[in-house]
């Protein structure tokens, strides 16, 4: 027979009660993951467990990848390789000249009696997979706590920058793209010298910059730059294009940029392993008298 | 109305059952990537045991897998595991009535249980500050409805297998 007949006494809880007993399980779980950030340790756990068996899953997807370089892209990789060589050959004289400039610098620096910068180390990671879910615009990485990589670090690729590490497992980490709603990264228009926040929109796509004076965002094609102020994102990396602007309200603007680089595209990527910013403890003044700041931009 | 035959199907495997729910994890585990109407095998096979055999695949088992696919997604944890404990509550209180319809009448049955739990997942994604994924989303519901015969086929088909096989006996 296909089912046994149903026991009469011992049936458990009710489907009613059970209901109600992992909703409510369930919703809990979703505020305290909302909210306090206790689950890191039970998701770490959980998801070092799964790594295994997420990355034989992802074998078949590789050998189908290589199988088909194999066969049909030789021509299109000697181009490539041509073309690598010669950018190669262009950047030895730039790089050259920046060994000469970054020594010089430091000489001076220690003229001035100035902190040196600190060299940036980084880490090539690979693009492991897309995140399947529907909300958000997600990277999943193959370098974690193991190879360095610490939550807020930015990655990059050749263009600009991609997002921000938001979680990170034993052996892989999460990176946010800047296109994702909740994400938001320092921006400085070059043209005005202006500091904002871009934000992530909720179409994929371009990310914004709100309350820009009328006049301070740059024409279309203005590349807006991250301030390197905050220790985190370097200074001198690109952003994106100013594509346009959205009147938000007679005083103030908002400029859609379109970001420099695009996530899905690439596969190789660079975690830069900066660490979080030390911020000096504030101070309580003497008189007691809180110090106001202007906020004026 | 013509009566369709009834099979008498033998008892349902717990390993068979246990294979078929990991091996749909393991399918929703693929980089599928942002494409639209993937299906969601996980729920489809865990609503199809939720009504075929409700009291060896419980809400319980729904939640657990649920809770597995919120750490792989990067989604928020317990997402996963609200939706698929509403959808095998969906499944379990209509399990005695489901199997009697033919497929059509079946899949009519699933098809507003996989859009209700994705409104359930749109409205808690919404009001924690997701972006709306554009309404290409729910093709996800359809897509999975339109597997339901498939799954009818492929799961049942060890209890519809002859108890000794005779080489006279057409089936």
């Amino acid at each position: 027979m296909n089912s046994s007949p149903p026991p009469f006494f011992k049936q458990g809880p009710s489907a009613n009660a059970r209901l109600v007993f992992f909703s409510l399980l369930a919703i809990a779980l979703l505020v305290v993951d909302s909210r306090f950030a206790l689950l890191g340790r039970l998701r770490q756990g959980i998801a070092t467990v799964l790594y295994p068996v997420q990355r034989t899953l992802l074998v078949p997807r590789d050998v189908i990848h290589v199988g088909a370089e194999y066969v049909g892209e030789v021509g299109r990789l000697r181009a490539e390789n041509a073309e690598l060589r010669r950018i190669e050959t262009a950047n030895a004289n730039a790089l050259l000249q920046t060994e000469q400039l970054a020594a010089e610098n430091r000489q001076l620096r220690r003229l001035l009696a100035m902190r040196e910068r600190t060299v940036l180390r980084s880490t090539v990671a690979e693009v492991l997979y897309d995140a399947r879910d529907a909300f958000s615009r997600r990277l999943v990485l193959d370098k974690g706590v193991q190879h360095g990589v610490a939550a807020g670090q930015p990655v990059i690729d050749a263009d600009g920058v991609i997002g921000q590490v938001t979680r990170v497992y034993p052996l892989s980490s999460e990176v946010t793209l800047v296109t994702d709603r909740e994400s938001t990264i320092p921006v400085e228009v070059r043209r005005s010298g202006e500091r904002r926040l871009a934000f992530g929109g909720s179409i994929p796509g371009p990310v914004g910059l709100r309350y820009l004076r009328p006049n301070a965002a740059g024409p279309p094609g203005d590349v807006p730059v991250p301030p390197g102020r905050d220790g985190l994102f370097p200074p001198g990396l690109r952003e994106g294009r100013v594509r346009s602007e959205v009147a938000g309200s007679p005083a103030f603007v908002r400029v859609l940029v379109v970001p420099a680089a695009q996530g899905d595209r690439t596969r190789l990527l660079l975690v830069l392993l900066a660490e979080p910013p030390q911020v000096p403890k504030m101070v309580a003044p003497e008189d007691g008298e809180p110090r106001r700041r202007g906020r004026g931009g | 109305m013509q009566m369709r035959p009834q099979y008498l199907l033998l008892p349902a495997n717990r390993a068979f059952i246990t294979f078929t729910i990991v091996a749909a994890f393991v399918l929703n585990v693929l980089p599928w990537g942002h494409a639209p109407g993937i299906p969601d095998l996980l729920a489809l096979v865990l609503v199809f045991w939720n009504v075929h055999q409700p009291r060896m695949v419980g809400i319980g088992i729904a939640f657990l897998f649920g809770l597995l696919m919120d750490v792989h997604d990067a989604a928020l944890f317990g997402e996963h595991a609200l939706s698929y404990t509403l959808l095998s509550y969906g499944a379990i209180a209509m399990h005695r009535r489901v199997p009697w319809f033919h497929m059509f009448g079946q899949m009519l049955h699933v098809l507003p249980l996989f859009l209700l739990t994705q409104w359930i997942v749109l409205l808690v994604r919404l009001a924690i500050g997701g972006a709306f994924p554009g309404w290409q989303w729910f093709l996800q519901s359809a897509s999975c409805t339109l597997l339901w015969p498939l799954a009818d086929w492929l799961l049942l088909a060890p209890q519809r297998q002859a108890v000794d096989r005779d080489e006279n006996r057409p089936i």
